[in-house]
């Protein structure tokens, strides 16, 4: 049980959860900027006149707070995100950087060019919010409890999607029939290595395996692949003999061992290596220089901006900017090489498993801050390509007087290829989640990549950050292999929060104590990674390992492993010590002092029988996803026992549950960690259901779906925003039952539901099917009353064409007086006031035409002007309003509710209070009725828990703990942390002291009779959710209203008060069961229902025509009778007569089929009989 | 048919008796009048509360229907409800609340001026009816320190809010919306009649009395001290959870006790809003259930159904 605390909410966990979304962030902001401006190649333009050459590149990039626009130069006024949303424009700060410009070798000039107005992400350093307390975020108009991660863009809130990326500088093997296809000769296996730059772009190689025993280097250059015999990289890289690379690559193979435990090399090797120089040898290559002039010959055409290089350059820039981009040495590339080709023979010879791509074990995650900057970074390179091109135009034209040595010449021209649209383009990207980029970029989708950041709730505001989704390509795939829920994904994905339907396994959530590593380490400060990387060298030297420079050892597994840290085979260390290595290095990792970040990830894959490759591979590079555990081999007093731990590493670590068993382990494998709790690999909208590990599983999935659809406080700055819809709960509660995650969210911020009543009967017969009675004096009293704001926002920038933008300003017409209860003299509507549907709520004057138009309000239901903001930062008339509308909705037949266990109900009646059954003891009556049969097949037993537990809450005046699995977590004294044997006992016992039945149970009364029920009902309190499912938007009906104009059939469609088709199944099960009359009604009568005429003569329907008889109407009007009408005169025009002519009632669509098949030619005639004659 | 007379006399009998409390016994009668009097209690007695509220100035958190419902909530004391007019029956007026007969007017003032935070109750509500004001808690014999309450708290402004309104309260019944609901609560339990064989009740060990006795969540049995005999201590303590009859039959004793529901006699519990005095709000109760048969007697339906149902619209008419 809970006690209430009111000391003030700690809102770290909540940043703790977004933490991710900003680090990444910031580290682009303050150092990822500089590292990918150094990164772009500058570009060279060369005047044959002047023989002056020009080289230009980037430095110094500059990234502003946002900032106004302000009225005069100096004064800069803060632009805040509460400004933003309202005025529907961008959070964003100026990006400056600096142009250089080097004439020939003489002296750099620096220009600074403005390129636009670049994103902020809230909470990042450059945002006014960073480091704000409450009492500011609120002054602010903000959240209390807000913790950014997103950006605003025009006024909407957008989230980057984390999007699953495979693990960078890991070299996989993979089997993919698609391979196959690359080329004759090409089988279906490769390793693929996903190689990352320091500035974070990526470049994906692989070595294809060919049928003739060699192998092939592929990598894509501007949407091509090429694909390179290894043997010249590998010639290319290093200047080696043959002998040398035979033995590097052979030495993993040794005769004595034979196919032993962890043996990966086989004797096939040799050959297949020898295949591989004979290659190169085949194109008479034989020195390294060779091999570079046959590259870059090969290269030069598609290598932009290197067309007057010679080969040999431009072969290093090959190797440079495209094989194994996260090394800058070649002796380590060509290590890495030989390393991949090792791996890709074992898997040729079956020595070792092909690694699952679809695994999280070799999966990482894409963060903002990454995405932006490589797409800034290819934006700029292409507008200096571009700038590049435009001066070569320019000095090509003859005809223009162009000084190429001025620079203000230089830049004038450079201006027309406008820099502002850098900035714009990275909106745009935000903004649409549009990649427009023709590389790729390396990244598995162009689309997608953000996402609306809803405020429906709170809950569902924050799945968007916790949301990581494995494709967007993968959605489309039929099968089902990549939506598995995989066992190495434990801890780190939640295995209940993911939608059912379509996105179902690819849309998963990360679990609350999972992260994701950045740059920052745990108190903030940036790490070196060359330092780190040096201390582990330094650490796994003296452990024992080899270092692979100079080379001196020749073996493989199972003598010694490779040791490969981010990516670069930085040693061997003897198999015999690496566990002690191993588990060395996770010592270190705890202490802070040792060098060795806290969430370098181990990954140790032992010797093994056909498993995967066996190394040492070492990780210490951002967005990894990274989990707490507890390491038990470091004595607990110490306090420093939590280890991050990686998914990579996981795979091959004993973790024990916190249960205090073994797992079923026994001595064999001793368990070295240990979990912190269980609720850690559920997600935090996952470990809101109280007792979820009572459910039955998918009933917590379903609750986590509606949990996020749930109608709830969904901002307490509710009144300084204009998001278009916002749903709001009037009168939420705090659960009564709640786990721990509840208070550690502080969710009372952000209530969802009501505790209500809840009396699980068969009543009144308006509870079958999953529909629920609702008291109708709870409702009276304010059970779930809600409101939906929604937002008009009427900008006369925006509206009408170019030409009468100024003209137009917002005033009432005097003329129209009744509209002037509605509007006030500015043309906008008194707060307060209520509109009902069709009425004019807003008036536009044009001063032109002198005209006025209203705004006129959509819809079927009245609302309330909740609030009408004005855009006055134009000084001269108004152009921009937003009017806030608050529509009340209050429970009604066919709203939907839920508990908070995926048990949802829609209400069918509200029932009166005195016809609900009572308590004889207490006089209580339900304020809500659920079926019995809801339970059985659902087996949803934590909520007849939640009901008796909140009981005994109620009754004790305390919150009852309802934490998941907190049965399985044994105490420091060792004991489980709930004291008696069962949760049942312990709730019943509440119950039972205080005078009430132990199994929750009650005898109730009959309302209406007043006699009692036959069986005792079990009633209690549950927390109820509103979800926002309401009929109010949803109902559709019609009895008559508008028809297509082309057939006359009713219309479809709600809004346009269109009808719900009545579709040929339906029909059929008209005819099955021999309805005549009715289906007549539906499809004729009811829908477009004709009489035509039709000329017996030549049998069609289209030659008839009306004649109008001149004025002959005879006005007789005879009382009580309509005025008789004068008998039509039809005459078909084909026929020239008027005889047999006859009436025939038929579909309208019929008369058009004719006339289309008129159209072509085609005539149709109708030959008419009475019914006899058939 | 002989016409037998059914007719009873009922009897009530007061145990309990405070303004907004009331516990009483209802005897000789059956289950449909005394369910009939808690349907009436609970739907039928009018009261006063506020139906239209008109809003001047409203700059607090709130919005206008927030505040409307809370403000439709507040008990108002209502002993002339009974000799009101519904609004729409009234023909002095056409129901806009300026009548005497059928409305009454209530104005609210409020304004923050100093920082700390002020609480609108419904003691800010002046009425232009002394008779008609929002009920006051704090001079009830509830136990209650009440020093500190000021009312229900209708909103809380800070500086600088305002909420300026008018309220017209009307006549009304809990039927239409539970604002009108005079009471809290309105229950009754039949008594029970509690039978313990006391032949088999003397095979029992005391620890095996006791852990019968304690098998009621209620404290309807005990243990004398003196005797060690099972005695009942208070019958109406039972809540018919039959705990005791499924324990008895547990340990292997049925029918160790037997317990009836008496069908004739009732032990109401009233609880008030405060609207009405408990007392009042069963007297009231008793009259509109009075108009209501006298309205089934008199209306010119039950001649027409005279026809459909024979003899017994004979006797509905009290025949």
């Amino acid at each position: 049980m809970v006690g209430y605390s009111s000391a003030p909410p700690d809102y770290e966990p909540l940043k703790e959860l977004v933490k991710h979304h900003i680090e990444s962030f910031d580290h682009m902001v303050s150092y990822g900027l500089e590292t990918m401006l150094v990164s772009i190649s500058p570009v060279e333009v060369f005047d044959p006149f002047t023989k002056k050459k020009l080289r230009i590149w980037f430095e110094k990039p500059q990234l502003f707070r946002p900032q106004k626009d302000g009225i005069s130069r100096r004064m800069h006024e803060a632009l805040y995100p509460f400004e933003c949303r309202q005025a529907n424009i961008t959070y964003s700060g100026k990006f400056l950087a600096d142009v250089c410009f080097q004439y020939g070798n003489g002296a750099v000039i620096r220009e600074k060019f403005n390129f636009g107005q670049f994103p902020i992400m809230l909470k990042s350093n450059l945002c006014h919010l960073r480091g704000a307390n409450p009492q500011k975020l609120v002054s602010r108009k903000e959240e209390s409890s807000e913790m950014g991660g997103y950006f605003i863009l025009n006024g909407i809130e957008r989230v980057i999607r984390l999007i699953i990326l495979p693990k960078r500088n890991y070299p996989m093997s993979m089997v993919r029939n698609s391979f196959r296809d690359r080329r004759e000769g090409y089988t279906d296996k490769a390793v693929v290595i996903r190689c990352v730059r320091e500035d974070q772009s990526a470049v994906s190689v692989k070595l294809y395996y060919l049928n003739n025993g060699s192998a092939r280097l592929g990598f894509w250059i501007q949407g091509r692949e090429y694909l390179l015999p290894v043997g010249v990289v590998l010639k290319a890289l290093a200047d080696t003999t043959d002998h040398e690379i035979y033995v590097s690559l052979t030495c993993f193979y040794n005769e004595k061992h034979g196919r032993g435990k962890g043996c990966v090399g086989t004797q096939l090797v040799g050959e297949r290596v020898k295949i591989i120089l004979d290659e190169v040898r085949d194109l008479s290559l034989f020195t390294r220089i060779q091999c570079l002039q046959h590259l870059g010959e090969y290269f030069q055409p598609v290598m932009y901006g290197m067309e007057n290089k010679s080969y040999f350059d431009v072969a290093n820039a090959v190797l440079r900017g495209y094989i194994f981009v996260h090394l800058e040495n070649n002796q380590d590339k060509f290590n890495l090489l030989i390393f991949l080709l090792q791996k890709l023979f074992s898997l040729i010879d079956h020595t070792s498993e092909p690694d699952n791509p679809d695994s999280l074990q070799n999966q990482e995650v894409l963060l903002p801050g990454h995405l932006i900057i490589i797409y800034l970074k290819e934006k700029l390179q292409d507008w200096l390509e571009k700038a590049k091109r435009l001066l070569d135009e320019e000095i090509n034209n003859e005809s223009k007087t162009f000084d190429f040595t001025s620079l203000a010449h230089v830049k004038k021209i450079m201006d027309k290829n406008h820099p502002k649209q850098i900035g714009l383009a990275i909106e745009n990207m935000l903004k649409t989640g549009r990649l427009a980029t023709l590389s790729g970029l390396d990244l598995p989708q162009r689309a997608g990549m953000t996402v609306q950041a809803e405020r429906l709730n709170f809950l569902r505001f924050i799945s968007h950050f916790r949301a990581v989704h494995r494709g967007a390509s993968f959605s489309g795939l039929r099968t089902t292999s990549v939506r598995k829920l995989l066992p190495e994904s434990w801890g780190f994905l939640c295995p209940v929060h993911t939608p059912d339907g379509e996105p179902c396994g690819l849309l998963n959530h990360m679990t609350c104590s999972s992260r994701i590593t950045s740059y920052y380490d745990s108190q903030g400060n940036v790490r070196d990674f060359f330092k780190m990387r040096m201390s582990i060298l330094s650490i796994l030297v003296g452990v024992g390992m080899a270092p692979s420079l100079p080379k001196l050892v020749q073996a493989g597994p199972p003598e010694v492993l490779s040791v490969l840290l981010d990516g670069r085979v930085v040693g061997f260390i003897p198999s015999d010590i690496v566990e002690k290595a191993v588990n060395h290095l996770r010592r270190l990792k705890l202490s802070e002092t040792a060098g060795i970040p806290a969430d370098l990830e181990v990954g140790y894959v032992p010797l093994s029988m056909g498993g995967t490759y066996p190394g040492l591979y070492l990780f210490t590079s951002p967005s990894r996803f990274v989990r707490p555990v507890r390491n038990i081999s470091v004595p607990p007093e110490k306090n420093n026992d939590i280890e991050l731990i990686g998914p990579f590493e996981q795979v091959y670590m004993e973790i024990r549950c916190a249960d205090g068993g073994d797992g079923g382990r026994g001595n064999s494998l001793p368990a070295t960690h240990e979990e912190i709790h269980p609720t850690g690999i559920l997600s935090v909208v996952a470990n809101l259901t109280p007792w979820s590990d009572h459910n039955q599983s998918p009933r917590n999935m379903y609750q986590c779906q509606m949990g996020k659809q749930t109608m709830g406080f969904s901002s307490q700055a509710i009144h300084c925003r204009a998001d278009q819809k916002l749903y709001h709960l009037q009168t939420p509660q705090t659960p009564i039952v709640r786990t721990k995650a509840y208070e550690k969210y502080s969710l009372d911020e952000f209530p969802l539901g009501t505790n209500a009543i809840v009396a699980v009967l068969a009543y009144s017969g308006y509870d079958m099917e999953d529909a629920m009675v609702l008291n109708k004096s709870s409702v009276d009293r304010g059970l779930c009353h809600g409101h939906i704001y929604q937002t008009e926002t009427i900008d006369l920038a925006q509206r009408g064409g170019r030409s009468d933008r100024s003209q137009r300003i917002f005033r009432r017409s005097n003329l129209d007086k009744p509209v002037h209860s509605l509007i006030d003299s500015d043309g906008l509507p008194y707060v307060g006031q209520t509109i009902n549907p069709n009425d004019p709520y807003c008036s536009v004057y044009n001063e032109v035409t002198s005209t006025t138009k209203t705004t006129k309000l959509k819809g079927l239901e009245p609302v309330v002007v909740d609030y009408v903001a004005v855009d006055a930062k134009s000084n001269r008339n108004l152009q921009k309003v937003n009017i806030r509308l608050r529509r009340s909705r209050n429970p009604i037949i066919g709203d939907k509710f839920s508990s908070r266990h995926g048990q949802k109900g829609v209400c069918s009646q509200l029932w009166a209070d005195i016809d609900m059954p009572f308590s004889g003891v207490t006089g209580m009556r339900p304020d809500l009725i659920i079926n019995p049969h809801a339970f059985p097949s659902r087996m949803t037993i934590a909520m007849l828990l939640e009901s008796i537990a909140a009981k005994g809450g109620c009754l004790h005046g305390n919150f009852v703990d309802a934490t998941p699995f907190s049965s399985s977590v044994k105490k420091a004294g060792g004991e489980s942390e709930s004291e008696s044997s069962s949760l049942v006992k312990e709730l019943g016992s509440m119950l039972a002291e205080r005078g009430f039945n132990y199994h929750g149970l009650e005898v109730l009364y009959s309302g209406v009779y007043g006699t009692e029920l036959t069986c005792e009902i079990f009633i209690g309190p549950v927390y109820y959710q509103r979800l926002r499912h309401m009929v109010s938007d949803k109902f559709q009906v019609r009895s008559t209203g508008t028809v297509d104009q082309v057939t006359r059939q009713p219309i479809k469609g709600r809004k346009r008060g269109g009808g719900i088709r009545f579709g040929e199944m339906e029909r059929d099960s008209l005819l099955a069961h021999g309805a005549a009359y009715l289906l007549h009604d539906r499809l004729h009568t009811c829908s477009d229902h004709h009489i035509a005429d039709v000329c017996s003569l030549c049998g069609s329907i289209l030659t008839t025509s009306l004649i109008h008889q001149p004025q002959k109407r005879a006005v007789r009007e005879i009382g009580g009778l309509p005025p008789g009408r004068a008998p039509k005169k039809v005459f078909c025009t084909a026929c020239q007569t008027s005889k047999g002519m006859e009436t025939v009632a038929m579909p309208y669509v019929f008369r058009y089929l004719a006339a289309e098949l008129a159209a072509m030619n085609i005539k149709m005639t109708l030959q008419l009989s009475n019914g006899a004659g058939a | 048919m002989e016409g037998a007379s059914y007719q009873r006399f009922p009897k009530v009998k007061i145990r309990e008796l405070k303004d907004d409390y009331c516990k009483f016994e209802l005897r000789d009668t059956d289950a449909s009048m005394a369910n009939a009097l808690r349907r009436v209690m609970i739907a039928e007695v009018p009261t006063i509360a506020i139906d239209l509220v008109e809003i001047e100035v409203n700059s607090s958190v709130l919005n206008d229907e927030f505040i409307a419902h809370r403000l439709g909530l507040i008990p108002l004391t209502s002993d002339r409800a009974m000799s009101m007019r519904f609004s729409r029956d009234c023909d002095a007026c056409d129901g806009d609340g300026q009548c005497e007969f059928c409305s009454v007017e209530f104005h609210l003032r409020a304004k923050c001026i100093n920082d700390q935070t002020l609480d609108v109750t419904s003691k800010d509500l002046y009425s232009s009816d002394h008779t008609v004001v929002p009920v006051d808690f704090s001079d009830s014999s509830s136990g209650f320190d009440n020093t500190e309450q000021r009312g229900i708290i209708i909103v809380k402004l800070r500086r600088g809010q305002e909420l300026r309104l008018r309220a017209i309260a009307r006549k009304g019944i809990g039927k239409d919306h539970a604002k009108w609901s005079p009471a809290a609560t309105v229950t009754f339990m039949y008594e029970p009649e509690i039978h313990i064989n006391e032949e088999l009740m003397e095979t029992l060990s005391l620890e095996e009395k006791t852990s019968w006795v304690e098998s009621s969540p209620t404290k309807v049995f005990d243990i004398d001290p003196n005797t060690q005999q099972v005695v009942v201590v208070d019958p109406e303590a039972y809540t018919y959870d039959d705990e005791v009859i499924k324990k008895a039959e547990a340990m292997g004793k049925p029918g160790l006790v037997e317990i009836y529901a008496k069908e004739d006699s009732f032990i109401f519990t009233v609880e008030s809003t405060g609207a009405i005095k408990a007392s009042q709000l069963l007297l009231n109760a008793i009259e509109v259930l009075k108009q209501k048969l006298d309205a089934v007697r008199l209306s010119e339906d039950t001649v027409e159904a005279d026809e459909q149902f024979g003899e017994l619209g004979a006797h509905m008419r009290g025949g």
